[in-house]
């Protein structure tokens, strides 16, 4: 099983930087940089860390297509590829609808998003070949619908955490053998040695932030979607997810997060493996602080 | 006067390093990263890069607000800001129209535009909550989640009049380029706006980027020669009437260029020559760009294409600048 955590939520750049060569010499091998429209421009970032550090490999995303082009997103690639050597990987996908909204940009009208993605996809890796380049590109998929590409890229990232959901996935993906597709999990995560309020709170909020961008199919299909229908509604509105948060109940992290204290750790990731999984990216708010990640570290490699 | 170091992006990965690191070491001031849209690197990362290697400012110069989203343009200038502990400066236009064009993006109203840009991107990096719909962006309810203490200033580079003006009214800074005799106009355009805006001439941080070539030998003039037949070629008209520059005799030059380059560049004047690129041994060269002190430049970019040994040119530059 490969490990990683994902960073550039609400930290500033000093803290990224800090906390990325700590990952490394913890011994994750990967660092995932998230580029929601809210945050500091991912490839940026990415620049920053491979500077600082040596080895771990630096994902890139979830970028979305629809908020940077094709070309632009191959681009990144290329001069961090060119300047730092072959560290990158990149994770596409349609991006949080929400988000996206907020910066102009109507996925809800998109004519056929699996679709557009796919081409994008193909666009990424041609300007990456023009320049010689092969860069490891990842799906980040909820829904059925984009689930279904998965054969198309190198690796599936999930945007789910409970095995039940999981396991779905991967059923829904159903490759045939001859693809070499990994298959990873990228959710909010807080795995804790002593439960602290803060990042707990941090937790519930990532969770419900995945949970409305959860497919209305989805949480049908998991009894979910009378539960999260408001929250949905609410954000459609103008709220902020902290505005609206206290409205919504605690249990939301159990299915939209990993939330276990470091002894359950274990077994949770067996049955990860058991289903399938290879690779695990621990979400915000797992990079909380110095303390998190230790404590994450020290459950994974027993330190 | 400050002296600055201009390269386009497309620069390979190598050169750009080995430019920016004899800039750092022969007292530059800025490294202004010109955005080559067709070519395939992100101005953004090769900024980051140089603000970690050098401690020079680093700025872009320009990019275009047609090419990404807005709020894109906002984190990226909003992390550099950081990476550089302020010495990011970002350089915004509209950009090349053709290169634009080729990309499938027609930039409607771009006066407009840019003052909307200028606005938001100040909003944004100021962390405020922002709803905004013009025919070019479109922000609801946007919440940025970095609030940045101090201020990017944000460059135009632009050069018809109504932008000039613009620049004047309410931009940090200017990055000025064309024929000299269209500068001195341009500069009085941008000082009368900002003296208009309740500004002070200070306010507004005024840069000159025009070729530069360092010529060692007689022949190499016919190179600066066909510098100047391809700045002319693609220098638009509204620029060209500003300027002291015959119309007409450009459009002889545009049309000759079709015959080849070499042609059209015996059609190029001394007086053109003058008044359209930097050029001459080191001596003259700092000389001639320390001429434009008195219109109250700032700044002067000793930028592309620097002559026939890049590196070479750099470093007798800085030296010659220091001595003088």
């Amino acid at each position: 099983m490969i490990y990683g955590l994902s960073v550039n939520a609400n930290e500033t750049i000093e803290e990224i930087v800090k906390k990325s060569v700590i990952m490394e010499k913890l011994g994750f091998q990967f660092v995932w940089v998230a580029d929601l429209p809210s945050q500091r421009y991912s490839p940026a970032i990415a620049s920053v860390i491979a500077e600082k550090t040596k080895r771990i490999r630096i994902g890139l995303g979830l970028l979305s297509p629809f908020l940077h082009s094709p070309s632009q997103i191959a681009h990144s690639l290329i001069t961090l590829t060119t300047f730092y050597g072959d560290r990158f990987e990149l994770c596409i996908g349609p991006g949080d609808k929400d988000q996206l909204k907020r910066v102009g940009v109507e996925s809800s009208k998109l004519d056929n998003i699996p679709k557009l993605l796919l081409k994008a996809k193909e666009e990424i890796v041609k300007e990456l070949r023009r320049n010689m380049l092969k860069v490891r590109i990842w799906l980040g998929a909820q829904g059925p619908k984009i689930l279904r590409l998965a054969r198309f890229f190198d690796g599936v990232l999930l945007n789910y955490a409970h095995p039940r959901f999981v396991s779905w996935a991967i059923k829904k993906i159903s490759l045939p053998s001859k693809y070499s597709v990994q298959v990873g999990i990228y959710a909010p995560s807080y795995i804790y040695l002593k439960k602290e309020e803060e990042p707990y709170q941090l937790l519930r909020l990532s969770s419900l932030i995945v949970a409305t961008g959860t497919s209305n199919s989805v949480l049908k299909k998991f009894n979910l979607y009378d539960k999260v229908a408001k929250a949905k509604e609410e954000l459609e509105k103008g709220l902020t997810p902290e505005e609206i948060l206290s409205h919504y109940p605690s249990d939301f992290v159990e299915d939209f997060a990993i939330y276990l204290h470091c002894t359950e750790l274990d077994g949770y990731l067996s049955k990860l493996e058991e289903i399938g999984v290879k690779h695990v990216v621990f979400g915000y708010p797992q990079n909380f602080s110095l303390k998190t990640i230790q404590d994450l570290a020290h459950s994974l490699f027993k330190l | 006067m400050l002296l600055d170091l201009g390269l386009t992006s497309e620069t390979p990965a190598s050169e750009f390093i080995k430019m920016f690191k004899l800039a750092e070491k022969g007292g530059f001031n800025c490294l202004w990263i010109g955005e080559d849209l067709e070519k395939p690197y992100d101005i953004f990362v090769q900024a980051s890069i140089a603000l970690l290697r050098t401690s020079l400012k680093v700025g872009t110069g320009i990019t275009s607000i047609y090419f990404r989203n807005i709020t894109n343009i906002a984190r990226a200038a909003a992390g550099l800001h950081e990476i550089g502990r302020n010495r990011f400066r970002l350089g915004i236009g509209v950009g090349g129209i053709q290169a634009l064009k080729k990309l499938g993006i027609s930039p409607r109203k771009p006066l407009s535009a840019m003052r909307e840009a200028t606005f938001l991107l100040r909003k944004i990096w100021n962390g405020e909550t922002i709803t905004f719909k013009s025919e070019k962006f479109q922000l609801k309810n946007y919440y940025p989640r970095f609030g940045l203490k101090q201020k990017i200033p944000i460059f135009f580079g632009v050069r018809g009049l109504k932008m000039l003006e613009l620049a004047g009214e309410i931009a940090d800074g200017v990055i000025l380029s064309g024929p000299k005799t269209y500068l001195q106009k341009a500069i009085e355009i941008v000082k009368t706006n900002a003296r208009k805006a309740g500004r002070t001439e200070n306010d507004v941080n005024l840069i000159v980027w025009i070729p530069t070539i360092l010529i060692s030998k007689r022949e190499e003039l016919e190179f600066a020669r066909e510098v100047v037949t391809v700045v002319l070629a693609d220098t638009p008209r509204n620029v060209l009437n500003m300027s002291k520059i015959d119309v007409e005799a450009v459009m002889e030059i545009k049309n000759t260029l079709k015959r080849g380059l070499n042609i059209a560049a015996r059609l190029v004047t001394e007086e053109m020559l003058n008044d359209v690129v930097f050029y001459g041994d080191p001596q003259e060269l700092c000389s001639s760009m320390r001429s434009l002190e008195k219109y109250g430049i700032n700044e002067i970019v000793f930028g592309p294409p620097f002559g026939i040994n890049k590196e070479n040119a750099i470093s007798k530059i800085a030296r010659t600048w220091r001595r003088n």
